[in-house]
């Protein structure tokens, strides 16, 4: 298609306009994190000032137990990640390569567990970790948030394991291969591409919760994660005038996703498409 | 003749085996499923059906059936001046994210779709920052942007010569101003997927409406937004659906629903009712008629889900 040169300049400014609008926020994040204290007030328009300091970045690391709480979002992120994988993967194959009585039902309990709003599971389950003594625990936090977002990985890897030619998978059977052989040694390993995307887009998407993990772990900093303690150590920052820490541990907080997107972009951009259902 | 028996009884025997043999792939489906569905069904399905039955009963989180209510809950649930007032605030909240993370996104990627690929690629790539990070990190800038005293607006207004406003204390403008950092957030991936629909209209299709002589303008409204028809369906019901979810973060880092409740809203009142005032029985009442409400939009959902699954195949 080829736009006239008046509208290709009408298009781009209107574009770059709100391009400028969506990334400042972002710039001010960055910027005052590189401030000095005492100049976040003196001069609060201009986003960066030479030298960048970092002032702010010390005390963050001072303050909070940064590498404990880093650790703490990797276990999680990571553990839900792994043991989303590890269900989805057999589910997905299961309904991408069998027949089988209530298939459509089950898919259905599938696509609604997407669609339940999250405020209505987090109290009872918050009442069943409760029961299980599993409160400011990790394993908590882990538990029922494979039960919820675990729909997602099934729903995505079996578009994926459905593309897989059904023949390759008859003619292990006939080799000799039984269903779980043909699973991990022949789909697995030849879907690594699509499984590695889900995983990274599982990972983002836990590492930055932020509401679940302070319901369950904000009681007790040894479960705080990164998210939890950004919020717990300065989310009221007007009372200290702790601005440059807060956006210090903000972007501290936020690089783990970030990196990932600015090296993954492209395919973790697919999988947010295709996870959205293709139009 | 001493073989026959034998045979006979070997035949049977493999037809036993053939038989289990049968059976195990009957059921080998259903194990591979089983872990999956067992862990949706504790902490998605289960919770959907405490709801119901928790909001018969008041109580608190130690003890949440500390005193049966029965139906009761929702009369008095209904006919409570403040839930309405929490209702009419959400459909203020799905107003405003309607025009910015509906209407917005698609006029973004329409114009879009007149500039190069490698302009796309940028665009979206920076529109899509603020999604992969945390909504909570995210918001924190904007705790400052608002701030009364030296925060960046009211320097900004300062600086022309304005009042001073108290952004997230006015309770006119404490919407509108929470409702506009849930947009910012949601708003590159709403385009994300706009763009894609628009994209994913075949090329020969415009090509041959340029050769007949279509200008740009005609090619966007007479053959590519008709085949966007699906993708505009499903933005529309996602934001209705998840309008309310994208605002509950920033509600609870930059207002606490307040002042006075003026910026609360369906999920954020059911979260704050749960585990601010341990109202467990509430809390529950009010996540059922968020069910009721949004049921059939998320039905719509549904079937699209599911039309999606069946096309694949």
């Amino acid at each position: 298609m080829t736009a006239s040169a008046s509208e290709r300049l009408a298009s781009r400014t209107i574009l770059l306009f709100a391009l400028v609008l969506v990334i400042t926020p972002l710039v001010y994040l960055v910027g005052l994190s590189f401030k000095a204290p005492e100049g976040i007030f003196s001069n609060p328009i201009v986003p960066f000032s030479w030298p960048l300091d970092l002032t702010n970045y010390r005390s963050v690391l001072q303050q909070m137990d940064v590498p404990k709480f880093f650790l703490n979002s990797l276990i999680y992120a990571g553990g839900v990640t792994l043991g989303q994988l590890i269900l989805a993967i057999p589910a997905a194959f299961a309904f991408s390569y069998y027949d089988f009585r209530f298939k459509n039902l089950l898919m259905s309990i599938v696509l609604i567990s997407l669609i339940v709003p999250f405020v209505v599971t987090y109290v009872p389950n918050y009442l069943l970790l409760a029961r299980w003594g599993l409160l400011n625990s990790l394993a908590g936090m882990i538990i029922p948030m494979l039960g919820i977002s675990v729909g997602f990985g099934i729903f995505l890897l079996r578009q994926h394991f459905q593309t897989f030619p059904q023949e390759v998978f008859d003619a292990a059977r006939i080799d000799g291969a039984n269903s779980w052989q043909v699973l991990w040694r022949v789909l697995v390993p030849s879907s690594l591409a699509p499984i590695v995307s889900v995983a990274i887009y599982v990972f983002i998407i836990t590492w930055n919760r932020f509401i679940w993990p302070l319901l369950v772990g904000g009681g007790d900093p040894a479960s705080y994660t990164m998210t939890v303690a950004v919020d717990i150590y300065y989310a009221n920052p007007e009372s200290g005038a702790n601005w440059g820490n807060l956006m210090a541990a903000s972007v501290v907080s936020t690089l783990p996703s970030l990196l990932l997107y600015i090296a993954l972009r492209k395919q973790i951009l697919r999988t947010f498409i295709e996870g959205a259902v293709k139009g | 003749m001493t073989a026959h028996p034998s045979l006979a009884h070997r035949v049977k025997q493999l037809s036993v085996a053939q038989m289990l043999a049968g059976v195990g792939n009957r059921l080998t489906p259903y194990l591979y499923l089983a872990p999956a569905l067992f862990f949706i069904g504790l902490f998605v399905l289960w919770p959907v059906a405490r709801a119901f039955y928790n909001s018969l009963y008041d109580g608190n989180l130690l003890f949440p059936y500390r005193e049966y209510v029965g139906p009761e809950r929702y009369v008095d649930l209904l006919t409570n001046e403040r839930f309405h007032q929490i209702l009419i605030q959400s459909a203020y909240y799905l107003v405003l994210m309607l025009a910015g993370a509906f209407a917005l996104p698609i006029l973004l990627a329409i114009v879009t779709l007149n500039v190069t690929e490698r302009e796309i690629g940028i665009f979206q790539s920076v529109f899509f920052l603020p999604t992969v990070i945390a909504a909570n990190i995210a918001v924190s800038v904007w705790i400052w942007f608002y701030n009364p005293t030296g925060g960046l607006f009211n320097t900004v207004l300062k600086a022309f010569g304005a009042e001073p406003v108290v952004w997230l204390r006015d309770k006119d403008l404490v919407i509108p101003a929470v409702a506009l950092v849930a947009i910012w957030k949601q708003f590159g991936f709403h385009y994300l997927i706009a763009l894609a629909g628009l994209k994913s209209v075949p090329k020969d299709l415009t090509e041959a409406a340029a050769v007949d002589g279509a200008n740009n303008r005609t090619i966007t409204r007479r053959v590519i937004l008709p085949l966007f028809g699906p993708t505009a369906l499903f933005l529309l019901v996602i934001t209705l659906i998840q309008g309310l979810e994208f605002t509950f973060v920033p509600i609870e880092v930059l207002t606490g629903g307040g002042p006075a409740g003026a910026s609360s809203n369906l999920i954020y009142s059911i979260y704050q009712e749960g585990f601010r005032t341990f109202r467990v029985g509430l809390a529950s009442a009010q996540s059922v008629v968020l069910i009721v409400l949004f049921g059939g939009l998320a039905y719509v959902q549904y079937r699209m889900l599911e039309r999606n699954v069946q096309y694949d195949r």
